[in-house]
């Protein structure tokens, strides 16, 4: 550890263990709710039916057309202002903003695929005698699955990112550890805020850089 | 009831935008500033490096190219905190302002970058082989052929990237740039009216964003390509 100055080996123990850990965490779970909200309701979306598919697309529309950081600010700051029931963590708050924003885009994607598998599918499946649910699981959502991929990877990229905006409300992820310690360095007469902040870009862009490559090869190779 | 309920609420949110209505119309006036430089910028930004991708240009395709994965593939906010926190620390001082717009400008550069370099590569190479056969050199067969026809086809991911960048302003609530965001914090900070402050936030930047998208949808259909100009 010899070629790291004395200040950095606490600084990134801090920032990998407590920061890094909090953002893979919340990316995890980010990406998980908004593909579990996001494939429903964009499956959901297919059925002509004008009232679902009015209020889904409000949802979809509201969510994607917010900034992330407002979303956040409203489940953080006006949610308890409504009902003191609502009042929610950091991090709680900043996983619920990015699972609405993550499943709008999702939801968006999922129509799109599921739209595009041809309706033979569909009829065989029906005819076949299975309902619309077991239809939607078993035939068409496996397929369209694959179309999804490539936009779920780009999503989890910008997932990935994203999750720095919790920093704003001060959740522990990897943003905010290293915020703290260029404060605790400042305070203690140490300016390393270019080396700390360098190091978040390196760690962000190791993280993503692979898997942008991962959903351009994917984008190809199954179109 | 509910009726009545949603009628008082409106007219709570109505009398909180004329009791804050100048810090709310400076507020709105510094979201729109920054996100129309920002958008001059990276449409420049775009269209230069985009051909300079396309056209393989040596040494500035490369940089280029490094440029787009490196801002592509780091958070904006921490490139915020980079330029606004950390440059100091080298002597370089921005104000809030400069960072504002400076930051998304070279966010939205980098993606329109893509977006026209896919613009441009999806023009069919024969239309330029016609150009040049006609006698039109390099850069007008560029300015008569390429641009136009690889620019409609970027126009409506380049419009999404504008979209991004009008959301991204949101973010200089960390540099206390008395942006949309800023200010509606700062008057719920005074105010304490909470409900009507994030109904007020919520409403100006869907309303932003929705027109967007109003005006992509107009253009996708306005500049389509003819058919069989594909």
């Amino acid at each position: 550890m010899s070629v790291f100055p004395d200040w950095a080996e606490p600084v990134a123990r801090y920032m990998l263990r407590e920061g890094l850990a909090n953002t893979l965490k919340l990316s995890a779970i980010a990406l998980l709710g908004s593909a579990v909200i996001g494939i429903t309701l964009g499956t959901l979306l297919t059925i002509r039916f004008l009232p679902t598919r009015a209020l889904i697309r409000l949802y979809i529309e509201v969510w994607r057309g917010l900034p992330i950081l407002v979303t956040i600010f409203i489940i953080f700051f006006a949610l308890p202002a409504v009902s003191p029931t609502l009042r929610f963590d950091a991090i709680t708050a900043g996983a619920i903003g990015l699972i609405l924003w993550g499943s709008a885009q999702v939801a968006e994607a999922t129509r799109g695929a599921v739209g595009s598998i041809p309706r033979e599918q569909h009829e065989a499946a029906s005819a076949l005698g299975f309902g619309w649910v077991g239809r939607h699981v078993f035939v068409i959502l496996p397929q369209a699955l694959r179309r999804l991929l490539p936009p779920m990877v780009g999503l989890l990229v910008n997932i990935i990112q994203n999750t720095t905006i919790v920093q704003v409300i001060g959740a522990p992820e990897l943003l905010e550890t290293a915020e703290r310690q260029v404060e605790r360095l400042t305070f203690e007469g140490q300016e390393h805020a270019i080396q700390i902040y360098g190091a978040v870009m390196v760690v962000f862009f190791v993280i993503s850089f692979p898997l942008t490559r991962l959903a351009a090869y994917l984008e190809r190779r199954l179109t | 009831m509910t009726f009545l309920l949603a009628v008082g609420f409106l007219s709570d949110v109505w009398s909180f935008v004329q009791e804050n209505a100048d810090e709310l119309k400076e507020g709105l006036v510094n979201t729109l500033k920054v996100s129309a430089i920002a958008v001059a910028g990276a449409f420049v930004i775009g269209v230069t490096l985009g051909a300079a991708r396309a056209h393989r240009i040596p040494v500035v395709s490369q940089v280029a190219a490094v440029y787009v994965e490196i801002i592509r593939n780091t958070p904006i906010l921490v490139q915020i905190f980079m330029l606004y926190f950390a440059l100091p620390q080298v002597g370089i001082r921005l104000d809030a302002f400069t960072v504002a717009w400076l930051s998304v400008t070279i966010w939205g550069g980098a993606f329109n970058t893509e977006n026209f370099r896919a613009g441009f590569e999806a023009v069919p190479a024969r239309y330029r082989e016609a150009g040049l056969a006609l006698g039109f050199r390099g850069l007008s067969t560029f300015l008569n052929i390429t641009l136009p026809i690889g620019g409609r086809i970027a126009l409506p991911s380049s419009i999404n990237t504008y979209i991004s960048v009008v959301k991204n302003t949101s973010l200089m609530y960390v540099i206390a740039y008395p942006e949309l965001t800023t200010v509606a914090l700062q008057i719920n900070a005074l105010t304490l009216e909470t409900t009507e402050t994030f109904t007020v936030l919520a409403i100006s930047y869907l309303t932003i964003v929705w027109s967007m998208s109003a005006v992509i949808r107009l253009l996708e259909s306005h500049l389509a390509l003819p058919e069989e100009a594909r």
